[in-house]
């Protein structure tokens, strides 16, 4: 039974507000993910896309809304459930223990996928051994999809960044998710390396049949891949659109350029938005 | 397992593909350890009989501190959790064995349960105990949570003073049963036992014991560490969001965590009160002795010494501690653990001042701790 039969179901974000304090980090936002599309969230920094993502996964309650996978309320559940249900998340910060192998990075994936206690472990059971030999052996399978089997025993902190960055991928891709989110992952590369991973986001997306929801400063990546993108500023949904109809959309070229109109649309936006990121 | 398979997954780039995909080790490297276990297990077994009965028991004293300091290095260094309470639980985990397993009488409770009995459900209460501080420990983080957890030292103190018929009266102890399993009595002073002509009396038969709990501490903790547990832990202790997002509760193994380490300080504290064959007056100073705010620190300097999370290290760091000022007297010949005159450098006051100055060189240059000089030491020979 191959993956694209994974019952990918649409992910829902249904008017989500998330307050910190007086401020209002995300405001109202609503949007969908269809079933194996890729679906880019895009903005200014502070624009409240990592929020959002945090409002989806659980670790930040929303003031309003709701999230949800096809008919199951995400917003709610006990937050270390919602793996279960097939939410895969990369993380913008590298968040590897630098310390552990990349193995044992990856299987953190596993870790809702697999049962086990202390006793269970520290006694060694036979099924519970039998259950990570086979969860490593899949571990180690992804990871040889991203490139990363001849580091499986390396410690993660003495990879290089792009390495490091795979080993996230693979750690997100362990949950076996229906829906992969991922927190600006070409952050950091350059131009070359950039290509690849949009690459790799676009093969993932259709050897593994699911939804991919990406949150992306590099618009030359965001437009090349993304079936439809959601754009925020100052937490508020300003378009939601396919990339041909946002590229031209006059409140999202004021938004990245503080106002001032460009007709060459793309390469000015990718411009403006490096210079964020290498100030952020 | 079909529905987790990614069909043909399409070779990237940097992919191989030549060898099957497996995560497993090759087979010398599964079979070497094994052996270097067997091979530990007959020294361990073999040492009484050439290990003279004093030094058996500075080893055993070692092994008491080592398996206390096991379960602090896993809450510290894995779960990422501070901890200064526990010799709180080594003497909780005294006290419950030794009312466990003693005769009540009309000055003291007992319960005269067999020792086995007494010494798993006194694992079970301190584990339990130290899963009820979990409102605590879920809600404090670093140096906050080490002076809520140091309090319990005082709160032990305080309790061991009020209830006497629990804890022994004042200052003079209980005495508490040894360890005896049917058909084998630990305690036994008049052996008949003898392995290679040497008898095996109380020592001899303590280490075994010390030595065999150790072990299996080890081995249980080493186990749980490198699979999910472990990975739950310090995905608690490096990044809560991280761990969150990837299915762990991030309360509920702070929880375990606390309850693990407690377990441990509670098999610790029996290994104790069988070493002083009692509970050593829990109620005579909070700043020094066996269940003061010295051992607390004592334990965490261990567990620092020995690198934070490293079980082995947790054993090296009490050989240094704990082992130290019961040796030199030996090494010296003169059998004073503490010194009247009070200017002379004692065993302890040269332990408090290599300890001392291990930890600032460890802190300086490596942060491993012992555990680090030995992957780095493994790491020149194989090369
Ligand atoms: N934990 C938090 N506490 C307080 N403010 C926060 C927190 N997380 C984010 N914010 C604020 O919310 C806004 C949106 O941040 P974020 O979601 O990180 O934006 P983006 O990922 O789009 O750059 C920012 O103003 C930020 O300062
Ligand atoms: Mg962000």
């Amino acid at each position: 039974m191959s993956t694209d039969t994974r019952n990918v179901q649409p992910l829902r974000v249904e008017g989500v507000t998330v307050r910190f304090g007086g401020i209002v980090a995300v405001n109202d936002v609503s949007f969908t993910v269809q079933p194996r599309t890729i679906h880019a969230l895009i903005g200014p920094n502070g624009a409240g896309k990592s929020s959002c993502f945090n409002a989806i996964t659980g670790i930040y309650t929303p003031a309003s809304g709701q999230v949800r996978l096809g008919e199951t309320v995400l917003t709610g559940t006990p937050p270390h459930k919602i793996a279960r249900q097939g939410i895969g998340r990369a993380f913008q910060n590298l968040a590897l223990i630098g310390t552990s192998s990349v193995l044992d990075n990856v299987m953190l994936g596993r870790y809702s996928l697999t049962k086990g206690q202390f006793m269970a472990y520290g006694m060694r059971l036979p099924w519970t051994m039998r259950q990570e030999r086979a969860h490593q052996d899949r571990a180690a399978e992804i990871c040889d999809y991203m490139g990363l089997s001849h580091r499986l025993h390396t410690p993660a902190g003495a990879l290089s960044y792009g390495e490091q960055k795979r080993v996230d991928l693979a750690r997100a891709l362990c949950v076996e998710p229906t829906v992969l989110m991922l927190d600006e992952p070409a952050a950091g590369m350059n131009s070359s390396e950039t290509a690849m991973m949009a690459a790799l986001i676009h093969d993932l997306r259709d050897d593994l049949g699911i939804s991919v929801l990406l949150v992306e400063h590099d618009m030359s990546l965001v437009m090349g891949i993304a079936d439809r993108i959601t754009v925020l500023d100052f937490g508020r949904r300003i378009a939601d659109d396919v990339p041909a109809v946002i590229q031209r959309d006059p409140e999202v070229i004021k938004a990245y350029l503080g106002g001032a109109p460009d007709e060459s649309g793309e390469s000015a936006e990718a411009a403006a938005i490096s210079s964020e990121e290498t100030s952020a | 397992m079909s529905d987790t398979e990614i069909a043909n997954p399409p070779a990237t780039p940097e992919t191989t593909g030549t060898t099957p995909v497996t995560a497993r080790r090759s087979t010398a490297a599964r079979v070497a350890p094994l052996i270097g276990w067997a091979v530990l297990l007959l020294v361990l077994f073999l040492t009484p009989v050439y290990v003279p009965g004093e030094w058996l028991s500075v080893l055993c004293w070692i092994m008491a501190g080592g398996v206390a300091a096991m379960g602090l290095t896993m809450l510290i260094g894995q779960a990422g959790q501070f901890s200064l309470g526990q010799a709180f639980f080594l003497l909780l985990g005294g006290v419950t064995y030794t009312v466990l397993a003693a005769d009540g009488d009309a000055e003291y409770i007992g319960f005269g349960l067999p020792p086995l009995v007494a010494l798993i459900g006194t694992i079970i209460i301190s584990g339990l105990a130290g899963a009820a501080f979990a409102p605590i420990s879920g809600r404090l983080r670093g140096i906050y949570l080490g002076v809520a957890s140091l309090s319990l030292v005082f709160l032990g103190y305080y309790l061991s003073h009020e209830l006497p018929m629990l804890a022994g009266s004042a200052s003079s102890g209980r005495y508490a049963p040894t360890f005896s399993v049917p058909g084998f009595d630990f305690g036994e002073t008049n052996p008949q036992l003898l392995l290679l002509n040497v008898p095996m009396g109380a020592a001899e038969r303590q280490f075994w014991l010390f030595a065999g709990l150790t072990v299996i501490a080890y081995l249980v903790g080493q186990g749980a560490m490198k699979g999910r547990v472990g990975r739950g832990w310090r995905a608690v202790r490096d990044n809560e969001a991280v761990a969150t997002v990837m299915g762990v509760s991030v309360p509920g193994e702070k929880a375990k965590a606390f309850a693990i380490s407690s377990a441990y300080g509670g098999l610790a504290g029996v290994m104790v009160v069988w070493w002083y064959s009692g509970l050593m007056k829990p109620d005579e100073a909070v700043e020094l002795g066996t269940y003061s705010t010295y051992t607390t620190i004592a334990l965490l300097a261990m567990c620092v010494i020995g690198g934070l999370g490293s079980l082995g290290g947790a054993i090296a760091g009490s050989a240094l501690v704990f082992g130290l000022p019961l040796a030199l007297p030996l090494l010296t010949g003169s059998n004073q653990t503490v010194d009247a005159s009070g200017t002379a450098f004692t065993p302890i006051v040269i332990t408090n001042l290599v300890f001392g100055i291990l930890i600032v060189l460890i802190v300086l240059f490596e942060p491993r701790g012992l555990a680090g000089l030995g992957t780095r030491l493994r790491n020149l020979i194989r090369r």
